[in-house]
């Protein structure tokens, strides 16, 4: 993706296209018809599992094999910037690859690849309006009735459904991340999908199969706007029912003390990149003498250790890039609100950098850049800390 | 008599500045509250968040990390750098209200002797006033 041209970039006009059957037969058959056109090499999209009961990412070249995909499925078991960094990590290859992925998915993408853990440059993203996904535990209890209540969606038009994620009720970024092609599905009539360019890369693809966008997306952006600001107002109350859970020592023990310590919510989390985490390493352990001394001071010392050291410093590590996508809710066994917490607390670090990850690709990570004059706060901080005699 | 809290505080300094000049207070025989154990480190941007919290979550009173003035770094750039991650740790703590005001970050000179002297003291001083860290107390944390 060439960042200076993305930058500038801002859709004007979409292709209005005629849904046959449905939306999602409708976005296969343009990807059918893109690899038929060699357009693309091969397609990364989300797969039925052959049991039927989950959904898995396939990279597929074959026509033929589109049977079970699901390019807007209703769960996310393995986020999609992951499955593109496997793909991608060691380098772009020769085959040019589209890749169908929810916004949140696309953003952690863009954050990977500014991590150097993906490679875009032969990738084109293309990402749609996304309801938002089921819970996974909710789902694989009873797949059908999943797809049922996710089909409803799009059938009977309710998007601020309650059998959605919590992460995914309180998503005001569901709409056109920094993708190269969209598919808008609010707005627009029952029968109709737009096809949105959001790069000079995705109008290339556009001209190629010959498709012409000069429908208006003013009915689109209505929409997408109202829906936002209705997920605006949730997320504040979510935030505001966060903040106490996670204020002071003694909240924060009663939130985590369900904690099992099997670091899931580490494990699937797309930004968490690191072959070994710090806090799998041996120099996180301590000695049996040193944790006798701290039970000395403190009367007690609880096990699993260090739970809280665990998730404050994954805090400070990753929340600057912490996409909002839910993964590590949705794995944690003890049901802790993990992703609405590091939400609550990435929005207030992002904030300080006035950063927002998967903005676009050519934005530089904040901790990797500087500017002499900044951070007025800290300078003052830094200034009172002695006073000169 | 309540017997008088004297507190732990662990100094994270910079080897090329914030060590000497804590060198230079010692040779000059400067008056310096015995609180602070130092840890040399080679740029202050090479303090990850993580030893902050170590060291703050095992229940140091307080955490001072020093380096090199603005525009003064021995590698040109790491205390620019070092600013940001220390407002990003700033803003983590605060969020969590595990009282931020036990971290302190200050540039001290290889010549500033009398200021390295000046900051231990009077961060003591504020840290005294706060008491011992709570975490001391928490046996669920």
């Amino acid at each position: 993706m060439n960042t200076a041209e993305n930058e500038s970039y801002s859709p004007k006009k979409g292709a209005m296209i005629s849904i046959k059957d449905s939306i999602k037969e409708t976005v296969i058959s343009f990807f059918k018809e893109a690899l038929e056109k060699k357009i693309f090499d091969a397609i990364l999209i989300p797969v039925k599992v052959p049991a039927g009961d989950s959904y898995t990412w396939i990279l597929i070249e074959d026509v033929s094999l589109f049977k079970d995909a699901a390019p807007i499925s209703p769960i996310m078991p393995v986020q999609g910037a992951n499955a593109l960094s496997s793909l991608t990590r060691k380098g772009k290859g020769n085959l040019k690859i589209a890749a169908i992925m929810r916004p949140c998915e696309i953003r952690a993408a863009i954050e990977l690849s500014k991590l150097k853990q993906v490679d875009l440059e032969n990738v084109h993203l293309f990402s749609f309006d996304c309801p938002g996904a089921l819970p996974l535990s909710d789902y694989v209890k009873n797949p059908s009735k999943g797809e049922e209540i996710f089909e409803s969606f799009f059938t009977e038009n309710k998007w601020n459904e309650k059998s959605i994620k919590p992460i995914c009720k309180m998503c005001d970024n569901f709409s056109l991340p920094n993708c190269d092609l969209h598919f808008g599905i609010l707005g627009t009539e029952k029968d109709k999908l737009l096809l949105i360019p959001n790069s000079i890369k995705g109008e290339g693809v556009l001209n190629e199969m010959g498709i012409a966008f000069k429908n208006d997306l003013s009915e689109w952006k209505k929409k997408v706007e109202e829906i936002k600001e209705e997920k605006e107002k949730i997320k504040k109350e979510n935030y505001n029912n966060i903040q106490p859970m996670v204020e002071g020592l003694d909240n924060l023990a009663q939130t985590f003390a369900k904690c099992i310590g099997c670091h899931n919510c580490m494990s699937v989390c797309p930004i968490c990149y690191c072959r070994q985490c710090y806090f799998d390493s041996e120099v996180s352990k301590f000695t049996s003498d040193n944790y006798l001394l701290r039970a000395e001071k403190r009367g007690a010392i609880r096990f699993p250790t260090d739970i809280i050291l665990f998730q404050s410093g994954r805090m400070s590590h990753m929340s600057l890039s912490c996409v909002s996508c839910g993964m590590c809710e949705d794995v944690c066994p003890a049901s802790i609100p993990v992703a609405q917490i590091f939400s609550y607390v990435a929005d207030k670090t992002q904030k300080v950098f006035e950063y927002q990850p998967g903005r676009n690709v050519g934005e530089p990570l904040p901790l990797k850049e500087y500017k002499e004059e900044e951070l007025q706060e800290i300078k003052k901080l830094v200034n009172d800390s002695v006073s000169q005699e | 008599m309540k017997e008088q809290f004297t507190p732990k505080i662990v100094g994270f300094l910079c080897n090329w500045c914030s060590y000497a000049g804590a060198d230079l207070a010692g040779a000059a025989k400067l008056k310096i509250m015995p609180s602070l154990t130092v840890i040399r480190v080679m740029c202050s941007s090479r303090i990850d968040p993580n030893l902050v919290l170590t060291t703050l979550l095992l229940g140091a009173d307080g955490i001072l990390i020093a380096g090199c003035h603005p525009g003064d770094c021995h590698y040109e750039k790491g205390n620019y750098y070092a600013r940001r991650r220390f407002a990003l740790l700033k803003k983590v703590i605060k969020t969590l209200k595990i009282d931020p005001e036990r971290l302190q970050l200050s540039w001290v000179s290889a010549s500033e002797g009398k200021r390295y002297a000046e900051v231990v003291n009077q961060f003591t001083e504020k840290i005294k006033k706060l008491g011992p860290n709570p975490i001391q107390t928490k046996p669920y944390l």
